[in-house]
């Protein structure tokens, strides 16, 4: 149900789903088009050009993968008590918003899958063995899951705030600059990089295009259990905050 | 008890704000709390098999009520069972136990056809295939809306989708059902479509419902039972029969004559007369113990072409506590 309605407006579609991911790819390949014509054969902390663009265009893969969800409607159904009608039917409220979620990840593999093909044609990304195609699709759907929990957790504070945009705001601004979706890890500082692998920043776009690159060096197993170590995390968070806001809610509108 | 409610109450915590941008910067550092008490230590008991009529004006409590029977809100305090469960759990064996249709709220998809909406409901409810084809079956046929199931819920009538509304959350047949406002809105035929609907399937399936309604038709034809809630507060829970002798053991009759009749008899003195269409019509308000005797003596005294007592005192009753609740 939920992929139909994401498909119902081809506009909205395209404005919401794949428009942000690539207008951001191209301010990016632009700038480093412009900082790398400086100087030729420059190297950027290990990065040269085409290891950048490189880099960036599994950045814009794994954001079209693992970012795109967002809770907009959550927070608005909250707020105008439209949440009602859902704690009555008998399943949990996060199991209806994690189909949804899936219903667009699945549109979202597609548009990626799609996107993929066609930059495989072009000389701008290195063509992964299928073995690590495969270890990038999972780790960024695990990803994704991380980034749906924060959304649905953003979307929960609506028990409390008038207006939720701000924190969704906020957050993506944070992850882009925190995840090394603008600049990559290797960039910041020593001690900024390690601060950083204690959150789960990190693992929302670095790791996840290190390992699309063939490049990333550590477990992968091991990768999953942290990620699935914060995404346990998150949904405690979520639980409390969803039985605290409960008493709360009072349906407004209804 | 299918509903076993003591002490509850819901008090919710609203803020005043002065009006205008400076009214806006002070609220920012100083906010005057209001607190509003829905519900206020209501006490109620529903016998499994029992149609109630939840009646009170706007702002009264009502729905407050039936969201915190349902579990939608958490009540303040006091204590409550549903068919044994306490509603704030929310435990998904109490939630296919019961149904909430809200006249102003849909909960069918709007972009959608109706059958498209049951398949949904049918997997949340977990229906079995067979089970799921005779109750769609039963209830369309009963509800008359076999021909619109296939069509976009939003290009039908008001009253077709009532109908599919209450057939939305009949397919898991609860064992309670919340009916809050089911006619509101809907014209005449419909209204009384739905009521029958109600009567029928209430008295085949011994369901128990509670049902809220400002329209005392529905109550009148439905309940047998009344609870009153004023300001929060319970004030009234007995049959509808004592309900409508509230205000006394009186019969309003209307007489209405052939031309104008002498107003100044003795006759209509005692009985609280108000006269209408100069001295055409008259309606008296008579003791049920004096009602054969006086009628008759009108009648053979007067040219009296028609002659009622009133359709539903329960509405006179209502409109009269709603205004004067003093005289509970």
């Amino acid at each position: 149900m939920s992929m139909i309605a994401f498909m119902a407006y081809k506009v909205n579609f395209f404005l919401i789903i794949i428009g942000p991911a690539l207008v951001f790819f191209f301010i990016k390949y632009n700038l480093w088009s412009a900082i790398y014509s400086l100087k030729e054969g420059i190297q950027i902390q290990g990065y040269d050009f085409s290891e950048m663009i490189n880099y960036q265009v599994w950045v814009l893969i794994v954001s079209l993968l693992s970012q795109g969800f967002f809770s907009s409607q959550l927070a608005e159904d909250i707020r105008l008590g439209r949440i009602s009608s859902y704690l009555i039917y008998p399943f949990q409220f996060w199991q209806f918003h994690l189909a949804s979620f899936l219903g667009f990840q699945t549109i979202q593999m597609a548009v990626a899958g799609f996107t993929i093909l066609i930059l495989f044609g072009s000389d701008l990304v290195q063509v992964p063995t299928w073995e690590i195609l495969t270890s990038g699709l999972v780790m960024s759907f695990v990803v994704g899951l991380i980034w749906f929990s924060f959304q649905f957790l953003i979307g929960l504070s609506a028990f409390w705030l008038e207006e939720t945009w701000v924190l969704r705001v906020i957050l993506i601004t944070v992850t882009q600059f925190l995840s090394g979706s603008i600049l990559p890890l290797e960039f910041f500082p020593l001690w900024a990089k390690d601060l950083l692998s204690m959150t789960p920043f990190p693992y929302m776009t670095h790791v996840p295009v290190k390992i699309f690159m063939g490049a990333y060096e550590g477990s992968l197993p091991i990768l999953v259990g942290i990620l699935l170590l914060w995404l346990g995390i998150i949904s405690l968070v979520c639980g409390l905050m969803w039985r605290s806001g409960l008493k709360r809610y009072s349906a407004a509108g209804m | 008890m299918v509903i076993e409610c003591h002490g509850l109450t819901k008090e919710f915590r609203t803020y005043k704000k002065q009006p205008g941008f400076l009214g806006t910067l002070k609220s920012f550092f100083v906010r005057e709390q209001i607190l509003n008490r829905a519900v206020d230590h209501f006490d109620l008991l529903l016998e499994p098999g029992a149609l109630v009529g939840l009646l009170g004006p706007n702002g009264a409590g009502k729905t407050t009520l039936m969201k915190m029977l349902t579990g939608i809100i958490v009540p303040s305090s006091g204590k409550m069972k549903v068919l044994g469960f306490t509603p704030s759990e929310r435990k998904l064996q109490f939630r296919r136990k019961i149904a909430l249709v809200m006249g102003q709220k849909n909960q069918l998809w709007w972009d959608i056809p109706a059958m498209d909406s049951f398949l949904l409901l049918q997997k949340y409810y977990e229906i079995a295939d067979g089970d799921f084809k005779k109750r769609v079956g039963f209830l369309s046929e009963m509800l008359d809306v076999e021909k619109v199931l296939h069509i976009h819920v939003r290009k039908l009538s008001l009253g077709e989708r009532m109908k599919l509304e209450l057939m939305a959350s009949l397919l898991h047949e609860p064992e309670v059902i919340f009916l809050d406002e089911p006619t509101i809105g809907l014209d005449l035929v419909a209204q009384k479509n739905i009521r029958d609907f109600l009567r029928v399937y209430q008295e085949e399936r011994q369901t128990t419902i509670l049902l809220t309604s400002h329209y005392m038709a529905d109550v009148e034809a439905l309940c047998s039972r009344i609870v009153l809630i004023l300001g929060g507060k319970k004030r009234f829970d007995d049959s509808i029969t004592k309900f409508s002798q509230i205000l006394g053991r009186e019969k309003f009759v209307t007489f209405t004559f052939e031309r104008g009749v002498d107003q100044t008899s003795e006759i209509w003195k005692s009985h609280d007369p108000k006269w209408k269409f100069e001295g055409r019509q008259v309606e008296l308000r008579i003791p049920e113990e004096r009602l054969r005797e006086l009628s008759a003596t009108i009648l053979n005294q007067y040219p009296v072409v028609d002659f009622h007592t009133e359709k539903m005192p329960i509405e006179r009753v209502m409109s009269t506590l709603i205004s004067n609740p003093h005289l509970l």
